[in-house]
Formats: structure tokens, C-alpha cells, sequence
């Protein structure tokens, strides 16, 4: 018996319909910059997620817009109640993802979906897709911008799944960035680049939001399997038409075909995640396709990256903390939580600590900063175990009263980075390079007790008895909240 | 004759004219295939009448230039042949 969870994304979206999350918008949208507008104003003002029931140009199809840009969507997903508080919707991901892996069980095509419709050879073509223009300036359409890419290893079973943005170039092209350091990356670039081969993948649109959650995150394990932790029972996948990769069953739309080695087309410029148009216009990934299947009426989807809060940005920094967390406590540091802020696009880390060493968040630096997750941010902000690592208040009180503007702030340079950060130089970004800073919000360990300065609050100055009192007697005092 | 636009990574100040090139252009056709990518060899102009097909440019970042250019497309090319050689 699984956790309760939506199998389909047609059952998240009545989910969320439900409960006020979403709106129906009847009124025809253009796929041509209006569904990318509005997307990204739904972000900006975190507006309920816009279920598209008309498209232009594309009459068989619907699409949804930020199905996970808020908490409140994210919680749902995972099948809580949408008021439920970030550290117990961080809690339920831990929980599951602590578990044993399950591994997916592979349905007949019967069983599937996803497979209501078969596009082969010229049928297979992307312009038949209502991939959106997603914001003015864009190099293209982007079919893949909320999705995961499946991709298995060339000589091991690995299977990887990962979301990385696909631009449509023509009707049978797709190019994109995979950069090194991710796990594709590693797979495509160490494995199949050198022997010049041809790497199968399937593109995943609109997978059920739980496959989408593990695609974002920086799992350790093959996310099929990661996914059914998630789920509490394995995913059901299907066999693709033209390779041996398996995809999510219930799926709206699969897009087959080769990534190919040493080749590449111009892509970008790109609307990102950090807010910014920022990497270069440059070759990158080609995908060429073979086949599209897809649901019946399927439903496109369309996430908009930009300033903040869009679902990309709310789910790795969500996953990233959590990652982090369970990396730091398996490392035996004292932490009492780490927290990821989505307004920051997850480039900035809060991790709570109980300060019982010297130096202990240089440490911390350098073990995040070091691991698999390191070149996704640049910014660790290490506050003690007094501080609330969600609430902004006490966190910008701690950076902006603890951290000692010199002997706090540790940068190190020589670091991995993205090249969509938009501060680094030309030089940095195209080779991926990124300083890093730890701000050390702690008072340093040797002061003695006597030097240490109290903090002056509610909570830390007042006898136990008088904050009860005044608690107790707080609307009687004539104070309504 | 379409509309087209091309991303430039230079100042537009700077931009190549009457010189053949080998770049992508987008056909801005309204429809399915808008914003359809292909390679061609093309000569470019900022007048915006000396070449048959009006051009719209784009710098790197995606900032429009205003004011259309033309452009006179000598022959499109296929992507394979100049595709090869890339990073990412």
C-alpha cells in the first residue's frame, strides 16, 4: 500500500482544482508568448496554477501552467493537506525518501496511457506539439521545461532522469544544454562522447508530480526508484516504441530519439532560472527524434522561469537542503536543519548548528560546497540553533549582527558553477566556474560566556512565568491576535 | 516573402553587412511552424530594402533591435553539416 499520491497528472490538476490551487481558463491562449505570460505571473504573485483548456493552433491539446510553483502545490503533490508547513512537508520527503528503494514495475503498453497515441518517422513531428514561446527573446520554443529526460548508462544499468531545458529547432530537433557536472552529464559526456555514440533518450512531459519532484532532485539513486519511494509502491512504466528505455506509463507525452555525440546547434538565449537571460548563446546538445506518443487530448506543460518563484526554483531548493541535510547529519555535524530560500534561486543555503567546535561552519563550507550538489549554489549561511532557518527575519538579524564582515565571510574561489550565474565573468561562465561564500552567522567559540552577547527577544530575555502570563492574558490585555 | 529574425553575438553597431555568413534564421510565419529554426547562408543589411527579405535582429541576450534589417538568403543549409563541433 502506497502513500496517498496522484498516479496521473489529470488527477493532480482536479486536486488542485479542488482546493482553489489551480483555475480553469476556457478562453482560447496563444501558445505564442500569452501562455508564458501568464505563467509567469501567476509565479510572481503566486497565483493558483492555470489549467489551459484552448490553445491556439493546437485545438486536441491542453496544457497546465506552474504546477508546482507554490508550498501549497508542492504539499498537495505529496498528498498533505495544502496548509501544511514547510518543515513537515520537508519531514514527509525525508520519511519517504529514507526508506528502501522500490524498484518500478514495467506495464504492458495495454496498460498504458501513454501510449494512446503513436507518432512514428515523419509522423513524429515537434511542430505538431504546442511547445510555448515562453518569454519574448527566447532562442525558440521550449518543448522541455517541465519534464524529465530519461537516459541510461552505456555500460552499466544506470538509468538517470533529470530535467534539462530542450529548445525546439525544427521538426525533428531538439537542442539544449548538459552540462558536465550533472548526472546526464556525466553519462553522456564520459560514456558515450568518446566512443561516438549515440545516446537513446525519451523526454517526458507532464509526468505525474511525483516522478517530476524526483526529476528535479539530486538523488543519489536511479529516480525510478527514487520515485517509488516516493510513492510508497513502484511507478509503472512502459516500454518506449525505439529504444529499451522505460517511462512513466501515465505520462501525457514521450518524445523519443538519439542524443548525439559531437555534434551541436546554437542555443539560447533563455529566460532562466536564476531571472535572468545570462548564459551565452552557444552549440549545445542535439536530440534528434525518432517517435512521439502520447494521451489522448494531452495536456502540455508549462513552467516559466524567472524572477522568483517558478517550480523549478521551489523544488531544487527544497530537494537540495533536504540532500544536503541528510549529507551533513550522515557526516555526524550537529545541524539542526537546512533550509534553501526559493526567492534566492536556490543559490543561497541556510544551515541551523549547534555550535559546540571552532570553525564549524568552514566545515560545513566545504562539505557542501565539495559534494554532488555544490555546483548549484554559491552562498552557505550558517546560523545556531536559536535561529529559525525559515523565518527570514531572524535569519537576516543573524547574517546582519553575527557575521563579522571580515573574519565571517570565507570565499573560496576555484569553485564548480553554473554557467547560467548571472554575476561570474565571460570567463567563468564558459567553462562553469564559480567563487563560493561561506558567511559564518555564529559568534566565534573561543569568546567566553562573559563576552557572548544575549540575544534581546520575547522568547530569550523573559522568566518563563512572565512570558505565560503575558501570554495567557494577551487578549484580555485588548489585543486581538 | 516570410519574415525571419537571427541572434547576433555582437554589437549591433558591429554587425556584419553584404558579406556572406552562415547563421540561423527563424521563419516568423504565424502558425505551427513559427519560430521553425534552420541554417542558411545569407547576406544582411541594415537598409532595411536593399535585400529582399525583411530580418528582424536579436542581439545575445535576446534584446530586439527596433528597427528592421533585410537579408538575401543565398541558399539554406542542412543542420547536420553544420552541427559538428560544439561544447556545452
Amino acid at each position: 500500500m502506497g502513500y496517498k499520491y496522484y498516479k496521473d497528472n489529470r488527477a493532480y490538476i482536479d486536486a488542485l482544482l479542488a482546493t482553489g490551487d489551480a483555475v480553469t481558463v476556457s478562453q482560447e491562449v496563444d501558445w505564442d508568448l500569452e501562455m508564458g505570460a501568464i505563467v509567469r505571473r501567476v509565479c510572481e504573485r503566486k497565483a493558483p496554477a492555470p489549467y489551459f483548456k484552448r490553445i491556439k493552433d493546437y485545438p486536441d491539446f491542453e496544457a497546465i501552467g506552474a504546477p508546482i510553483a507554490t508550498y501549497r502545490r508542492l504539499a498537495i503533490a505529496f498528498g498533505l493537506d495544502p496548509a501544511t508547513p514547510i518543515p513537515e512537508i520537508a519531514s514527509e520527503y525525508l520519511a519517504r525518501t529514507s526508506s528502501t528503494p522500490v524498484k518500478p514495475k514495467v506495464v504492458d503498453k495495454k496498460g498504458a496511457p501513454c501510449k494512446e497515441v503513436i507518432l512514428l518517422e515523419d509522423d513524429a513531428n515537434l511542430l505538431s506539439l504546442p511547445a510555448p514561446m515562453v518569454h519574448d527573446g527566447d532562442a525558440g520554443r521550449y518543448i522541455g521545461t517541465w519534464h524529465v529526460i530519461v537516459a541510461k548508462d552505456l555500460d552499466t544499468p544506470l538509468v538517470n532522469w533529470g530535467m534539462y531545458r530542450q529548445m525546439l529547432f525544427n521538426e525533428k530537433t531538439m537542442v539544449g544544454p548538459v552540462l558536465p557536472f550533472s548526472d546526464m552529464g556525466k553519462i553522456f559526456w564520459n560514456k558515450y562522447v568518446p566512443r561516438n555514440t549515440p545516446m537513446p533518450f525519451a523526454t517526458v512531459i507532464n509526468p505525474d508530480p511525483l516522478s517530476a519532484i524526483a526529476g528535479c532532485a539530486p538523488a543519489t539513486l536511479p529516480e525510478d526508484q527514487f520515485t517509488g519511494m516516493l510513492m510508497g509502491e513502484p511507478i509503472e512504466l512502459v516500454k518506449c516504441e525505439t529504444n529499451d528505455l522505460c517511462v512513466p506509463a501515465h505520462a501525457e507525452i514521450v518524445i523519443e530519439g538519439e542524443v548525439l555525440p559531437n555534434v551541436g546547434i546554437e542555443e539560447g538565449p533563455f529566460g532562466e532560472y536564476t531571472g535572468y537571460r545570462t548564459s551565452p548563446r552557444e552549440k549545445r546538445t542535439v536530440y534528434r527524434v525518432k517517435a512521439i506518443t502520447m494521451r489522448s487530448k494531452p495536456i502540455m506543460a508549462v513552467s516559466n522561469m524567472g524572477v522568483p518563484t517558478d517550480e523549478g526554483q521551489l523544488l531544487r531548493s527544497f530537494s537540495l537542503a533536504l540532500e544536503m541535510q541528510r549529507m551533513l547529519k550522515d557526516q555526524g555535524i550537529p545541524i539542526t536543519g537546512v533550509y534553501m530560500l526559493p526567492e534566492s534561486t536556490h543559490h543561497l543555503v541556510v544551515v541551523g548548528v549547534k555550535p559546540i567546535y571552532a570553525n564549524i561552519a568552514t566545515q560545513i563550507g566545504q562539505l557542501v560546497f565539495g559534494s554532488k550538489l555544490g555546483p548549484w549554489f554559491h552562498m552557505v549561511l550558517v546560523v545556531d540553533d536559536q535561529t529559525d532557518i525559515y523565518n527570514k527575519d531572524e535569519v537576516i538579524h543573524a547574517l546582519s549582527t553575527k557575521c563579522h564582515p571580515v573574519t565571517g565571510i570565507r570565499v573560496t574561489e576555484h569553485g564548480v558553477g553554473s554557467p547560467m550565474n548571472p554575476f561570474v565573468s565571460t570567463d567563468e561562465r564558459r567553462y562553469g566556474k564559480a567563487p563560493k561564500v561561506v558567511f559564518d552567522c555564529l559568534f566565534p567559540y573561543s569568546w567566553p560566556v562573559s563576552e557572548v552577547p544575549v540575544k534581546v527577544s520575547f522568547n530569550s530575555v523573559y522568566p518563563k512565568n512572565i512570558r505565560e502570563k503575558v501570554l495567557s492574558n494577551w487578549h484580555s490585555y485588548g489585543f486581538k491576535e | 516573402m516570410a519574415t525571419w529574425d537571427t541572434f547576433v553575438n555582437v554589437e549591433f553597431k558591429d554587425l556584419q553587412e553584404d558579406q556572406e555568413q552562415i547563421t540561423i534564421i527563424r521563419d516568423l510565419t504565424p502558425g505551427r511552424g513559427k519560430y521553425r529554426s534552420t541554417y542558411a547562408r545569407v547576406k544582411l543589411s541594415k537598409d532595411s530594402v536593399r535585400y529582399p527579405e525583411t530580418v528582424w535582429i536579436r542581439l545575445g541576450k535576446g534584446q530586439l533591435i527596433d528597427t528592421p534589417c533585410s537579408m538575401h538568403i543565398v541558399e539554406f543549409i542542412d543542420v547536420c553539416s553544420e552541427s559538428q563541433g560544439r561544447r556545452d
